[in-house]
């Protein structure tokens, strides 16, 4: 989804769509109902943090996808240049919190090897081919978008073959993870990224002008470019920076309430085992799943476990937001087929697996991992960039747009 | 303009949804803990702190 594009054109909105917009309601009384009752407090306020988020992504246009395929094909960088100032705000607030010494939270931090490498750039090339990344995946089912819910159905298959997988890769070259804030405290893990995350916006810049001579600073615009301000909070769309701010407090606030970052692929690999040990299969017996974490998920309630709380929540703020803009399920006015539908199962395996053993997506792995001043989180950046050019590239093959 | 969906279709999804979301949270120990069952061990905070990785993997150095 490109925020410029799609702003270029305005034209006449019918009002909310109310069925939608109860339906998404209902689902999240439901919900939040069932989370209140049965489980904690904390619980119910990741819910509603999740929704926020799922309003945001989704009235923001927030896609990574298509800001990375922005720079590379049509030389624009404004997309690229609001993930990063996120990147930078996230860690202005995340950082001094991971370093205040508290022992109630932990950062997305990971190990920097051989499966980070092939991870990420498995996922850079599906997030080309599937349509989307972690978050943009879910907000477009949350909004109705049929081929982003295959998508969503591979990337949840992908996952779970890549938890099998985990283990044999984890044998190979690689070293425990790298933390700036253990390295060079927190005033220095803060400059450092400031520092990368400024070297990138330079070469994005270098990029924009060289092919048009000037750069469209549309990441830097505050108010909505049609219609008040009022209106474009519920019924979009968003300037970008209403969404750096929602994405930036929210996934502080995750980290503040939860222990640990905002994370949303781990959720998919817990679905598709629960699904598969549902039919029988006993998913103790890989590795993956006897490990602590993944072992405690597997067998107690989805209601229990934070990215799946979350991504129920971002699901139905996706869909209540499409909703508010009557947008619901436009996008599947064409039932996807052919080659686009090809697109969407192998984009999603690479999703999948590519999240795995990249410990995350664009979200836990670089979003959550700038934030926490993980050295991982930039090898996936580099890696999932070089994927996503490839599958650029691919792209024309599968009957898709560039 | 016609609606781009049908709506007995997106309350199906969303009770089909539902029902799975119940049917595992029914066969969960926090669920049995909540009943009464208080040996049931409940994971309400799932958390492996010597994990390298926010999945859990552990550490490349402490592989064998």
């Amino acid at each position: 989804m490109n925020q410029a594009n799609t702003m270029a054109a305005p034209t006449a909105r019918p009002g909310p769509d109310r069925f939608v917009v109860g339906l998404a309601l209902v689902g999240l009384v439901v919900l939040g109902s069932l989370v209140w009752a049965e489980t904690a407090p904390f619980l119910l306020a990741l819910l509603a943090i999740g929704t926020l988020l799922g309003v945001a992504l989704y009235h923001g246009a927030f896609g990574f996808t298509a800001g990375w395929r922005n720079l590379v094909t049509q030389k624009r960088g404004a997309g690229m240049r609001a993930q990063l100032l996120l990147f930078a705000l996230t860690a202005l607030i995340m950082i001094p919190i991971l370093g205040s010494g508290r022992d109630d939270v932990i950062g997305a931090v990971a190990p920097v090897g051989t499966s980070l490498v092939v991870g990420s750039f498995l996922f850079g090339i599906g997030m080309q081919l599937g349509g989307g990344c972690g978050s943009g995946t879910l907000f477009t089912v949350g909004a109705g978008n049929l081929r982003m819910l295959v998508t969503l159905l591979f990337f949840i298959i992908g996952a779970v073959v890549g938890s099998l997988h985990l283990p044999w890769w984890l044998d190979l070259p690689a070293v425990d993870p790298i933390s700036l804030i253990d390295g060079v405290g927190v005033p220095g893990a803060i400059a450092v990224q400031w520092l990368g995350l400024g070297a990138v916006a330079l070469w994005v810049n270098r990029v924009e002008r060289r092919a048009h001579g000037h750069l469209e600073h549309g990441e830097l615009r505050l108010r909505p470019a049609e219609g008040g301000a009022l209106k474009a909070l519920f019924t979009g769309r968003w300037p970008f920076l209403w969404a750096i701010a929602v994405l930036a407090v929210g996934n502080a606030l995750t980290l503040v309430i939860g222990g640990s970052p905002w994370g949303i692929t781990f959720a998919f690999n817990l679905w598709g085992a629960k699904a598969l040990q549902g039919l029988g299969v006993d998913m103790g017996h890989f590795e993956f799943w006897s490990w602590a974490y993944p072992a405690q998920a597997l067998s107690d309630s989805v209601l229990v476990n934070i990215p799946s709380v979350m991504n129920f929540g971002l699901l139905l703020g996706a869909m209540l937001a499409a909703g508010m803009a009557s947008r619901f399920n436009e996008a599947s006015r064409r039932t996807p087929s052919g080659r686009s539908f090809l697109a969407a199962v192998v984009g999603g395996l690479l999703l999948g697996y590519g999240a795995r053993l990249g410990f995350g997506c664009n979200i836990g792995a670089l979003f959550s991992g700038l934030a926490s001043a993980s050295v991982h989180a930039w090898v996936w950046f580099a890696c999932a960039f070089a994927g996503s050019w490839i599958g650029i590239r691919l792209r024309p093959w599968f009957r898709l747009a560039n | 303009m016609t609606a781009a969906y049908q709506r007995h279709r997106l309350v199906g999804v969303l009770l089909a949804v539902l029902v799975m979301i119940l049917i595992d949270h029914l066969h969960s120990p926090t669920f049995a803990f909540n009943m009464g069952n208080g040996r049931a061990e409940s994971a309400l905070v799932q958390r492996d702190a010597s994990a390298c990785a926010p999945c859990g993997a552990p550490c490349p150095s402490t592989r064998e």
